[in-house]
This record gives C-alpha cells, sequence and structure tokens, in this order.
C-alpha cells in the first residue's frame, strides 16, 4: 500500500521574468514501511520535491497523496495539523530550538496535544532512549555534539508517532562516524519501528542503508533502483 | 510554550536588558509627570454641593460685604462664609513656612465646611476673641502649636501685621490637605483695614449638587448689573482655574508624556523586529512540528507584551518608591507638594503605556511570523 503518491506533479519558480521548472510532470509512489532515498545532482529537484512531500510548499500542477490526504487540497491550517500528526522532519542542520535542552526539544511538538505535562515528559524520555541519548535529557543543543543534536532532531520528528519521516540530507553536516550512527538509527526506525522513511542525501554510502533509490535528474524521475536485502 | 517565550525573552540579555532599561525610564517619567499633574488637579478637597462666588474680573478683585446675605437668600442655600487669602508670611519665607492663611467668619465656616470636626468649646473660644485662629491639626503637629500659642503673621498682601492666639485645632478626616492652613477672625483683619467690607470670596453650602447650575445662574444673574459682577462654580472647578493660571500644563505634560511613549515605542518595535528576524529560521522549524501560524503570532506578541510590562512595572515600582520619598523630602521645603503620590492613575498610564507599548510594538514582527513560509525561511538559511 502507497503512503506516497506523486502524481503528475509540476513545480515552477518564478524568477524575476523567468520561469524555473524545477520538476515535470513527476510520478512516484513510495510504499509503506519503505525506506527510499532521493538522489540526484544539485538543482534536480529533490529537495523540491521533499518540501512538497511535507506539504512547506505546493505544486504547481499534479495531485501528492501523502499518508492517505490528498495534501494539495489542504488549508494552510489542516496542513499544520495533518503535519502534527502524520509528518516527522528531519534537517540537515538540526534546527533544535537553542534556548530549550534536549528533552524540552522533543517534548516540543506534544505542547501542540492535550496530553499532561507528566505524560508528554515520559513520551520525550522514552523518544530520547530509542536514540540513545538517555544520559542527556537536559543537556542543551550548544552542549551537545552534531550526532547527538541530529539524534536529538530524531527524537523530535518520531515523538509523535509519524508514519513517514522525511529526511533532508540527515547526515550531510556530520563526520563520518556519527553520519554512520545516524544511518544505524534511520535502518532501525525504519526495520523496528516500522517507519516509512523518504532520504534526501547526495551520499552513496547514506543511499545504501536505503531498499529503494530514486534518481531525480532535471526535475524528472531518471532511474529508480531497488536493492535486494 | 511559556517557557519557550521566557527563554527567549533571556536569550539576549544585554539587549532585554537594555530595552527594559528604556522602558523603565520612560515609565519613571511619564508617571512624575502623571502623579504631578494629579498633585495639581487634586480635588480631594473639593465637595460637589460647594460653590464659590468670586469676583468675575478678577480673584484679586473684591467683592463687597453685602453680598455674603442676598446670597444666603437665594433658594437652596444652606449656608455661606466669606474667606479672604491673606497668605503673610510666618517666620521666614522659606517655602516649608508657607501654609494657607485665611480670614473667616467663626460663626458660618463650619456650617459650610461641615467635614472640618471641633470641639463646640473650641468654636466658642474662637469666636468670642477677635484675635483668635484655628488650625488644621497637620500644620498644629508640624509646628508643634497647643491651645494658647501666639504666632505672628506678617502682612504682604494686606499692608497689616497680625498677632494670632490659637484657641481651636480643628481635623478634616481623609483629606490631610485641608489640615493645612489656618483660619482666623475676619473682623480683626477689617479693623485693621479700616472696615473697607470687602470679601474675597464666598463659600456655599447648597442643599444637594443637583442645585448646582440652577444657583450658579441665580448668583450670576444676582450681580449682573452690579460693579461688582460675580462668577460663580463648582469648589472643583475654582481649585482648577488656580492651574489655568500657569498655563496649559496639562496640555504640555500630555505632550511631553505622548513623546515619550511614542520614542519608546520605536525603541520597543526595533528590539522585538531584531529578535524575531533573528529567529526565522525557529518560526519555521516551529511550523514544521505544526505550529499554526495563529499560535506563532500570540508567541512573538505575548513576549513583547512581556517585555513591555515587566519594564513598565519596574518601571512603576521606582516611581512609587521615589515618588514616596520626594513627597517626604517636599513636606519639609514645600509642603504644598507634600501630598505628592503614586496615585492609582499613574500606576495605570506606566501599566498601560507598558502594555500598549508591547502589543503595538510585537505586531509587525508577530504578523510576519505568521506570514512565514517555511520553504522561504528554510532557503534564506541555506
Amino acid at each position: 500500500m502507497s503512503i506516497v503518491e506523486v502524481q503528475d506533479v509540476s513545480k515552477n519558480y518564478q524568477r524575476d521574468d523567468f520561469t524555473v521548472k524545477v520538476l515535470s510532470n513527476l510520478s512516484l509512489a513510495v510504499e509503506e514501511g519503505d525506506f527510499v532515498a532521493l538522489m540526484g545532482p544539485s538543482g534536480s529537484g529533490k529537495s523540491t520535491l521533499l518540501n512538497l512531500l511535507a506539504g512547506f510548499d505546493r505544486p504547481t500542477e499534479g495531485r501528492l497523496v501523502v499518508a492517505g490526504q490528498d495534501i494539495t487540497r489542504l488549508s494552510e491550517s489542516d496542513l499544520a495539523v495533518w503535519r502534527h500528526r502524520r509528518i516527522g522532519f528531519i534537517f540537515q542542520f538540526y534546527n533544535l530550538i537553542p534556548v530549550l535542552n534536549a528533552l524540552e526539544n522533543v517534548e516540543l511538538p506534544l505542547t501542540l496535544t492535550k496530553l499532561p505535562k507528566a505524560k508528554r515528559r515520559q513520551k520525550a524520555e522514552t523518544a530520547l532512549k530509542v536514540v540513545g541519548l538517555a544520559d542527556r535529557l537536559k543537556h542543551f543543543p550548544r552542549q551537545l555534539s552534531g550526532g547527538q543534536e541530529q539524534r536529538v532532531a530524531i527524537a523530535r520528528a518520531i515523538v509523535t508517532d509519524p508514519a513517514l519521516l522525511l529526511c533532508d540530507e540527515p547526515t550531510g553536516d556530520l563526520d563520518a562516524q556519527s553520519a554512520e550512527d545516524i544511518l544505524n538509527l534511520l535502518s532501525e526506525l525504519n526495520q523496528q519501528f516500522g517507519k516509512t522513511i523518504v532520504m534526501v542525501t547526495h551520499d552513496p554510502r547514506a543511499a545504501e542503508r536505503a531498499r529503494v533509490v530514486l534518481h531525480l535528474e532535471k526535475g524528472q524521475l531518471a532511474r529508480s533502483a531497488e536493492r535486494v536485502a | 510554550m511559556g517557557k519557550l517565550i521566557w527563554r527567549n525573552l533571556l536569550r539576549n540579555k544585554r539587549r532585554t536588558l537594555l530595552t527594559l532599561a528604556s522602558l523603565m525610564f520612560a515609565v519613571v517619567l511619564l508617571t512624575f509627570l502623571t502623579a504631578f499633574l494629579d498633585l495639581l488637579t487634586n480635588t480631594e478637597a473639593a465637595v460637589d454641593n460647594r460653590l464659590v462666588v468670586r469676583s468675575a474680573i478678577s480673584l484679586a478683585n473684591p467683592l463687597p460685604e453685602s453680598y455674603g446675605p442676598r446670597l444666603q437668600r437665594i433658594d437652596r442655600v444652606k449656608a455661606v462664609t466669606p474667606l479672604n487669602w491673606f497668605q503673610g508670611v510666618y517666620l521666614n519665607d522659606r517655602p516649608e513656612n508657607f501654609f494657607a492663611r485665611f480670614s473667616s467668619d467663626p460663626a458660618t465656616l463650619f456650617q459650610v465646611f461641615t467635614e472640618y470636626r471641633m470641639s463646640d468649646a473650641e468654636k466658642q473660644a474662637w469666636a468670642a476673641e477677635r484675635g483668635a485662629f484655628i488650625a488644621g491639626k497637620a500644620l498644629a503637629d508640624k509646628y508643634g502649636w497647643k491651645i494658647g500659642d501666639q504666632i505672628f503673621i506678617k502682612g504682604d498682601i494686606y499692608p497689616v501685621d497680625l498677632n494670632l492666639t490659637l484657641r481651636g485645632i480643628y481635623t478634616a478626616p481623609g483629606v490631610e490637605s485641608s489640615e493645612k492652613q489656618i483660619f482666623f477672625h475676619r473682623r480683626y483683619l477689617e479693623e485693621a483695614m479700616n472696615n473697607p467690607g470687602i470679601v474675597g470670596t464666598y463659600f456655599l453650602l447648597l442643599d444637594s449638587p443637583d442645585d448646582v447650575p440652577a444657583v450658579v445662574e441665580k448668583a450670576e444673574a444676582m450681580f449682573a448689573n452690579s460693579e461688582s459682577q460675580v462668577r460663580a462654580e463648582t469648589e472643583a472647578a475654582f481649585q482648577l482655574s488656580f492651574l489655568e493660571m500657569i498655563g496649559n500644563v496639562q496640555f504640555l505634560f500630555q505632550a511631553i508624556g505622548i513623546a515619550i511613549a511614542v520614542s519608546i515605542f520605536f525603541i520597543t518595535a526595533n528590539t522585538m523586529a531584531m529578535a524575531a528576524r533573528e529567529r526565522t529560521t525557529e518560526v519555521a522549524v516551529l511550523k514544521t512540528l505544526g505550529f499554526q501560524g495563529g499560535q506563532v503570532m500570540g508567541m512573538v506578541i505575548f513576549e513583547a507584551v512581556l517585555v513591555g510590562l515587566l519594564g513598565a512595572a519596574i518601571g512603576c515600582a521606582v516611581s512609587a518608591a521615589a515618588i514616596t520619598g520626594m513627597a517626604r523630602q517636599l513636606d519639609k521645603v514645600f509642603p504644598l507638594f507634600g501630598t505628592l503620590a503614586m496615585t492609582p492613575r499613574a500606576w495605570g498610564v506606566g501599566l498601560g503605556i507598558g502594555l500598549l507599548v508591547g502589543l503595538v510594538s510585537g505586531l509587525f514582527p508577530a504578523f510576519s511570523a505568521s506570514r512565514l513560509r517555511i520553504v522561504d525561511a528554510l532557503r534564506r538559511v541555506a
């Protein structure tokens, strides 16, 4: 069953008098529980596609059905609610809130729910335990290494138990060892917790962890490769 | 959410402190102006059903003594008493020794100023002795006067000196300013001046405040064709008319206040705009987590209001402490300003300005943050 359906999606940007076509009639599907790597040269449209899947931006044409919802039809406020419930987003540069400690950063999305404080704390602690940071709850982002910050960001992305994790070059800012650890963690989330992952990456080693690798070129799907386990 | 707002506030401590300090100073200045204006316009001693009748030309022009009985005959007038502002000099001309000195009629003063309290024995003693005077308790306490004490007042407006003996001490519960004056026998002054038969002002007590318009009209009409035309007004209006003598102070103070409020608005708005701009990525991140535009807007506005109210509260507290201390000192050297106080209106102005400045300065950055598109914010950073 597809958790992501991209149907004839095009995305154009207007730059002064020029129309830049970033995605052209792109169609693809991601199955539930898959781990998909999106690769391609700069400007190929992979980050744009990820932004569209997360509802950060809207396609010029086409339809996007993500986690059972046609998100092209949602209003901005409905998109926000949908994102909160269905999507976990992981950035290249972690983007933690610097004035909140690890536990508070992870708890942040839960403040939008009606959960009592104790329950929120418990869920945030569990998420941090899953990413191996149970001993860093009170640490602020500046007190953590890059790898640890990205783990906190992953914990924040999974704390609401979303069906789909969207990762924008999650290892792009990390050293080799930390990158390896993060990729192991993502694999674990995919295999043990059944999370569907769509990851944009330039790194072939990262792409090796994915079951499906999609190559984009000039806004179109160039090729698709499926790794046999 | 509250924690995030509070921590954001403390994120750049120096900037927050400087903003709070500028707000605080502005609020101190504003509340001082308000408290001072309240002092000048204070009419706590005024009574709603008391009228003042004086010369229509100016206070310096006296009225004939014969007006008293005629005013008394106006319907709804319960009592009439004459008051002459003597001024004079007690001890020396230093401001701390300045207090109000009036000549009046012992028989009618307490009929008009019904809030004054004094024993019948003291009233009789004052009435019986032409050189007697009565003093408010606050003033008697200040100088340590006791019944039987004599004081000397050197005339200035009136070219006569007074030797007076204290025969009564009155109280005016709840109106301390009314206890900082003396009254002496008007016959004493008349005789010293060779009986010119003049009165500075007449104070009238009416049956009810509802009678004011009718009595004002009748009193002014009664002397409209005479040589000394009169102006009748409520006691509060009479007191406020002294303020007009020194120009439009109220307008001046308000103009200064608005100028202060506008400049402090720009300072706070700049701070809030800088703070919001620095957090563009964080706003985008909050939105990726599911926060809605309205929630983000609320956070920014709340932070701005918090800054505004915090600065204003500190300013008000500083002002209250300073005004209290200053009033104590002023009371010693310039008793007229001894009742300077941080009035409820001054608190309201201070906190209100803080709230308004916070609200308005946070509005634009909050609106921008709420409208921010996640892709634009992330692209800007990348």
